[in-house]
């Protein structure tokens, strides 16, 4: 059986990577959209996106629109892939107890 | 490792937030239709009020120029969301939503200008409502309120109503649009 991917695991990134995998290939979400879907405050999205950020899973891109700063998240390929995995673990789980 | 039920619970987890971006997706697009159409029905609405004469070339300019706006939204913005705009039953759905309509006006029935400026944004509102049941509250909030507004007006103001709709259907499908912008 696979392994859960650690970093993944954790509720508040498991919600940024569902997010993200939502989505088409390279399209991210901005970081206020991310934030109003998750739920969860400036500070604590910022760390655990700067936690996938590091694992390769996501790239942040900041940008200015007009004059406000815009960060912007996207899943990488590397990202989807182990999401994808962590999923079908997941799914293994839920299985291993039914048979 | 975990157990079955917190898999589980992570996996329903991740189908609810996968719900809640593809309405916020649905949302974004919807917005932009409804920005689109609110300022072209607010204009149509305001050259029947001014210059009635020119009213039937205003409403064609109107529903050419909102399909065509429409058509431009799903063909500039294809890969931003799952939503698939560019299917041709979409296209096919509306020209039947269309023509039902006009067969209701002008066959079934005989309307004159404050019957077609009620009958049209009820007739639209209503697919708007129908479609909140599915996805999402906002559409349904905008077609209710826009319907009831409408009856207000159709029923209690008098030559001014295409004034009051020039308000209520296109400044509320703008006020609508922003609000799915925000939501």
């Amino acid at each position: 059986m696979a392994e859960l991917d650690d970093i993944i695991h954790q509720p508040l990134r498991l919600k940024i990577m569902a997010a993200l995998n939502a989505l088409p290939a390279a399209t991210g979400l901005e970081f206020s959209r991310l934030k109003k879907l998750t739920g969860a405050t400036d500070g604590n999205l910022g760390a655990h996106i700067e936690t996938l950020a590091k694992a390769g899973y996501v790239s942040v891109d900041k940008a200015f629109v007009g004059k406000k700063p815009q960060t912007t998240v996207t899943a990488t390929a590397t990202g989807r892939g182990a999401f994808a995995r962590h999923v079908a673990t997941l799914q293994e789980i839920i299985a291993g107890k039914q048979s | 490792m975990i157990d079955s039920k917190q898999a589980s619970e992570a996996l329903a987890e991740i189908d609810d937030i996968v719900q809640r971006v593809r309405q916020s997706q649905l949302y974004q697009l919807s917005s932009e239709a409804s920005l689109w159409w609110g300022a072209l029905v607010f204009a149509g609405n305001l050259v029947t009020w001014l210059w009635p004469i020119y009213a039937v070339y205003a409403w064609v300019a109107v529903d050419v120029l909102g399909v065509g706006g429409l058509v431009a939204i799903s063909l500039f913005r294809p890969s931003r969301t799952h939503v698939r705009t560019s299917d041709i039953r979409i296209l096919v759905t509306f020209l039947l939503f269309f023509a039902f309509g006009l067969f209701c006006t002008n066959i079934l029935g005989h309307f004159g200008p404050r019957q077609l400026g009620a009958f049209w944004p009820i007739y639209f509102m209503l697919f708007y409502t129908m479609a909140g049941l599915w996805f999402g509250y906002v559409f349904f909030a905008i077609g209710l309120c826009i319907t009831a507004l409408t009856l207000i007006g159709y029923f209690c103001i008098g030559e001014s109503f295409p004034l009051w709709m020039a308000f209520v259907n296109g400044g509320g499908l703008i006020l609508g649009g922003l609000w799915m912008r925000r939501s």
